[in-house]
């Protein structure tokens, strides 16, 4: 049951790395290109270089080596960003399957990159699914969820404040600062939830093994003996199916991996909805500026094709979190206590991280507003 | 398995979660801007050759632009007024102020920022396509830039905003007494140390309202004067 849960989890999860990487190459390639004319038929250099032509600014750089790259970061973001909103106007002239195509995949593209930084719940949902006990096809789920949640309240605070109620851009702005708010405020309580409740079943389990625990010499005997015990139900069982198959001899222990509680959706929906409820601000001015071209579906699609970029780099990010839990199973061997470690730390650590997170975003977030 | 083997695996899996945690923070601090400026700045000198303050010229890009002017157009005849558009250099000016107007004015030989006062003569105007924010900082005290050389950093420590300054004519100086003086404007590059404290500074405080990363690209106007 462990060995080919793993293996494909590992499957999935290069597979994904794979296609993150050659996405990572096609871009990178692509903009090598010197571009003498896209496939569509439609001049690139069109009418959006010439506006930006007369204030070109000196391209952003920071010292040292870490400086190429992080400026790269920087430079990739904008020229994306100009390309889409290229794309967005080519729509308007001539072939638009061809520039909804191209517009589309330079979303998915610019997602991919975007999530990168912060913002796109990377580490609340990659300590969520590390806190608990979910699998590299649950957390890439629920990546995707939260993502596609993202997208929706992007195209919701846009159509219901611009084009339903007129309000003003600047609106759309502390609207969509309320709303972080709102979210991180929830990342810091479902923090506290996890917390709180893991923190009840740690002391459960733990007075059950102190009051099963007679001795210290025992305890001794108890861990060898466990040994071997672990020894055997590594091979075919490593669900919570153990703890109770294997009686009496291992009762004492505490079954830390039981901590997480049993998969629920309230759960799974409560992280999903507080990441999702954040839209995000580069699918906010693709929309806005979609609607100024008088294009708003152009910018819902490119929204969508943005968020599954985004998904796609989150769940990586979360089954590398993932596999990184199941690598730090492996270090202890067939040790059982190791294994009860190794879960107390990650449910634990996960619950932690997520509230810590959730609450210094909260608290800089209610900081003065932005003028830009 | 002895207690000992278990507590240096323990340790192990410590030094494992505190790597995946800074790497985790690692992340967050690929921070990335959202809107792009411009900036063209006039170095305004009155009397007796002293600075007397900064005025602005911030291009922003086209995205920032369609969020700005959305909805600013009362009217509805396509046309942004001056009228229109005053409410919105109101707002950022206003708001400037709790982000230092990301305008740092400091001696070139010394970092503390010197004191400046609220925005003046500010507004926008809108060309179509893009947006521009005028308005001048007064300095506090002016400044006599033959007795120390100026320097003028513009950048957002956040790195929301990604402040750079025009290839063209980035820095002028303005007013009769500006004469022997001249203004070059310092963008970092690669060849030179990394700058350490706002690095480490970065990967720790990305997530607060004091982060620093932006403080790496920071591009520096500077300003010498030749001496009578």
């Amino acid at each position: 049951m462990h060995r080919p849960l793993s293996r494909a989890a590992l499957h999935s999860l290069s597979v994904l790395v794979l296609g993150l990487v050659l996405l990572i190459a096609a871009l990178v390639s692509s903009r090598a290109e010197t571009r003498p004319a896209t496939p569509f038929g439609v001049p690139v250099q069109g009418a959006a270089p010439s506006a930006f032509a007369p204030q070109a600014a000196a391209p952003l750089q920071a010292r040292g080596p870490f400086g190429k790259l992080l400026s790269w970061v920087a430079d990739t973001q904008q020229s994306m960003q100009r390309e889409l909103a290229t794309g967005v106007k080519r729509l308007k002239s001539g072939n638009a399957i061809g520039a909804m195509l191209a517009l589309a995949g330079l979303s998915f593209l610019y997602g991919v990159v975007h999530a990168v930084g912060p913002g796109h719940g990377k580490a609340i949902i990659s300590s969520y699914v590390v806190a608990n006990e979910e699998t590299v096809r649950r957390g890439i789920m629920i990546s995707f969820i939260a993502a596609a949640l993202q997208a929706l309240t992007a195209i919701l605070l846009v159509s219901v404040l611009l084009i339903g109620l007129n309000a003003t851009g600047l609106q759309v702005n502390a609207w969509a600062n309320q709303l972080e708010s709102v979210s991180y405020a929830m990342i810091a309580l479902v923090g506290l939830y996890l917390l709180t409740t893991q923190s009840v079943r740690l002391w459960h389990s733990y007075r059950e093994g102190s009051t099963a625990q007679a001795a210290k010499s025992q305890a001794v005997h108890a861990h060898s003996d466990h040994g071997h015990h672990g020894h055997d139900h590594h091979h075919h069982d490593h669900d919570h199916g153990h703890h109770h198959a294997h009686g009496e001899a291992c009762d004492h222990m505490v079954d830390a991996r039981e901590l997480a509680g049993p998969f629920s959706w309230r759960k799974v929906m409560a992280v999903v909805f507080s990441v999702g409820i954040r839209p995000c601000t580069g699918a906010i001015l693709v929309l806005v500026f979609a609607l100024t071209q008088g294009l708003f579906w152009a910018g819902v699609a490119a929204t969508f094709a943005m968020a599954f970029g985004t998904a796609i780099t989150v769940g990586v990010l979360a089954s590398l979190a993932l596999g990184s839990r199941e690598l730090a199973l492996k270090l202890g061997g067939a040790s059982a206590a190791w294994a009860n470690a190794v879960w107390t730390a990650c449910t634990m650590g996960g619950a932690a991280v997520i509230f810590v997170f959730g609450l210094v975003l909260f608290l800089a977030s209610l900081g003065p507003a932005r003028p830009f | 398995m002895s207690p000992r083997g278990l507590l240096g695996r323990q340790l192990l899996l410590s030094i494992l979660l505190a790597a995946a945690a800074s790497a985790g923070f690692a992340g967050a601090a690929i921070a990335h801007p959202h809107v792009w400026a411009t900036v063209r700045s006039e170095i305004v000198f009155g009397p007796d050759h002293r600075i007397t303050g900064i005025r602005h010229h911030w291009t922003f890009d086209e995205f920032y632009t369609a969020m700005a002017v959305q909805g600013l157009d009362a009217n509805g005849d396509g046309v942004y007024s001056k009228e229109e558009l005053r409410p919105l250099a109101q707002v950022n000016v206003e708001s400037l102020k709790d982000f230092d107007y990301f305008t740092f004015v400091h001696l070139s030989d010394d970092d503390k920022p010197l004191p400046l006062k609220a925005p003046v003569d500010y507004s926008v105007d809108y060309d179509k396509t893009l947006l521009t924010l005028h308005f001048t900082l007064p300095l506090e005290k002016p400044l006599d830039p033959k007795v120390h050389e100026v320097a003028v950093d513009v950048y957002d420590p956040s790195f929301f905003v990604a402040f750079g300054f025009a290839t063209e004519a980035p820095v002028i100086l303005t007013g009769a007494e500006a004469k022997g003086c001249s203004a070059n404007v310092t963008v970092p590059d690669a060849e030179t140390a990394a700058d350490t404290k706002a690095l480490t500074e970065s990967f720790f405080s990305q997530l607060g309202p004091n982060s620093n990363f932006g403080s790496q690209f920071a591009q520096t106007a500077l300003v010498k004067c030749t001496a009578h």
